[in-house]
């Protein structure tokens, strides 16, 4: 839970149409719109239900184990597992993504509640060699286009 | 998930038409969709007088059936819809309205096209830049086509399999091609160029996917009853199924377990009389290799995990094809990977053309039942079973 946001650009997305525009190749809309904001102060946000607990992803405005519309925005601790993995060889032009090789990425099972997943890449000097499912991961912060990004380092510790 | 099945073999298919299938472009989407539309009626021995149903798709690009009937002269219909692209979609609609009463003759065209969203070649095209939606996805992407690499190298994972059953479905596919005039891509494969392949999105290979084409199937129903009387022998919807799990988010499915290929398996063997011990011909979705192998698996053929050891058991190595005890041929059009992204309805055309007959030169003697599952694990996946009437 690196919250080292020295350079907090939270101040960048005043407006809806700011945040839009930040996130816009990410699927932003009006129901997940809380979890970029998050973002933006280096927290990964997701929506967890005030009345039963269960965390969903992506968020939604209404829980679907209890129909309570009591959804909470709430930082996850960001540990887990790579749970899927691909290694991407073409695609979109980005800051700091180089496909020559492979641009990894991982969707990993974070350890709040099973099958509770969050699709992101990992960091820059990730040992090649562990970028494999099963791979225990925690969550790191950097940026591309000057936007924080979470990203995924090597657990150290357990 | 009911038991009842009150269609069965009570709607039948009658007519087939399609304009092939191109990377290179073809003419709009409206000249393909009234290309296929009249080969089918036609087929079928009808005219636009018949039809009284139209049945289009949702795919990006494609013509609304109200533009189509205007095209093709149409009356009046009284029933015209254009559901999610994947072709038992339109086709079950297109059922489900002769079965109701909503039309006699529901005609059913489905065209494909190459959009600036998933065609590099059609960026360049003028005619369609109208389909760019100007956003571009961030890499880091696990939704729609890309989850199929992540799911593949998570089933690699869980069965220690190899790629060699994936290479299998690709050069299955392009084994047959060879006999399909229709198809995109005819040229055979091997194992070692299916090895030395470029790979897209590691795990898959530029092998693995099939490839955004133009081009527009049609299809023409009616009653089973009505379909004696016309020109070909009636192929019947013996059995039909889509479905989903609730969790379906790409990247968030609890696992290869249980997701929409399970309940549509689930569904259709509560529905039908002929199953996988009885049938003569099987066309599982083969847009990304993953897929297929998790059909093979979901219908039983194998247990999971099992589809590396049976798609070898069952390879015919002079002919470099799949046949399931040497007597089932598997995609014998050459699939989504030889036609290109036909959303499934060539595995449903050459399976109608199959069961009646009419596959010339490349025609399974005797064939009276055909399995076909388009769709993935997501969204859309679907099943029939069709059977000679």
């Amino acid at each position: 839970m690196a919250k080292n946001s020295e350079e907090t650009t939270s101040n960048v997305a005043d407006s809806d149409e700011q945040l839009i525009e930040l996130f816009a190749g990410h699927g932003i809309t009006r129901d997940n719109a809380a979890h970029f904001r998050g973002r933006l102060d280096r927290q990964l946000l997701m929506a967890r239900c005030g009345d039963c607990g269960r965390w969903q992803h992506p968020t939604r405005p209404m829980c679907p184990a209890c129909w309570s519309w009591d959804m909470q925005l709430e930082e996850v601790a960001g540990r887990g597992t790579i749970h899927l993995l691909m290694k991407l060889h073409q695609g979109p032009a980005a800051d700091g993504v180089d496909y020559e090789g492979g641009h990894p990425v991982v969707t990993v099972e974070l350890e709040e509640q099973p099958a509770l997943r969050f699709t992101s890449t990992v960091t820059a000097d990730f040992p090649t060699d562990q970028v494999a499912i099963g791979t225990p991961v925690e969550l790191e912060w950097t940026e591309r286009d000057g936007i924080p990004m979470p990203v995924f380092a090597p657990a150290v510790s357990s | 998930m009911t038991d009842r099945n009150p269609m069965k073999d009570q709607v039948a298919i009658v007519g087939l038409g399609s304009t092939g299938f191109s990377r290179e472009g073809g003419p709009s989407p409206l000249a393909m969709a009234l290309a296929a539309a009249t080969e089918a009626i036609t087929d079928a021995g009808l005219t636009a007088a018949d039809i009284d149903g139209i049945v289009a798709t949702s795919e990006p690009g494609a013509t609304g059936p109200e533009k189509i009937a205007a095209g093709l002269g149409i009356t009046e219909a009284t029933h015209h819809t254009k559901p999610t692209p994947v072709a038992m979609f339109s086709l079950l609609d297109a059922a489900r309205a002769v079965f109701s009463g909503a039309a006699d003759h529901v005609l059913v065209v489905t065209p494909v096209v190459m959009g600036a969203w998933n065609s590099r070649r059609a960026v360049g095209d003028p005619w369609r830049r109208g389909t760019r939606s100007g956003i571009l996805p961030v890499p880091e992407d696990a939704t729609m086509a890309a989850a199929y690499a992540a799911w593949a190298s998570r089933y690699i994972h869980e069965h220690g399999a190899t790629k060699d059953p994936f290479a299998r479905v690709a050069i299955n596919s392009r084994t047959n091609a060879a006999a399909n005039p229709l198809a995109a891509i005819t040229a055979p494969l091997s194992f070692g160029a299916y090895d030395a392949a470029r790979m897209i999105r590691e795990p898959l290979n530029m092998y693995d996917m099939d490839l955004p084409v133009d081009g527009a199937d049609a299809f023409v129903l009616t009653t089973a009853e009505r379909a004696r009387e016309l020109r070909h022998h009636p192929v019947l919807i013996h059995a039909a199924s889509t479905g989903i799990v609730g969790k379906n988010d790409e990247d968030q499915l609890d696992g290869l377990h249980r997701h929409g290929q399970h309940v549509v398996v689930d569904q259709l063997k509560r529905h039908t009389d002929i199953w996988i011990d009885d049938i003569d011909l099987f066309y599982p979705y083969e847009g990304f290799t993953i897929i297929t192998l998790a059909w093979f698996e979901n219908c039983g053929f194998c247990p999971p995990g099992g589809a590396e050891s049976f798609l070898r058991e069952h390879w015919n190595d002079d002919a470099q094809r799949i046949e399931i005890h040497g007597r089932i041929p598997v995609n014998t059009h050459g699939g989504s990977l030889s036609e290109g992204a036909t959303r499934g309805t060539g595995h449903l055309r050459e399976a109608v053309h199959q069961l009646r007959g009419t596959a010339v030169g490349r025609q399974v003697d005797g064939a009276e039942a055909a399995l076909v599952t388009p769709g993935g694990f997501f969204f859309n996946p679907q099943g029939a079973i069709l059977r000679r009437a």
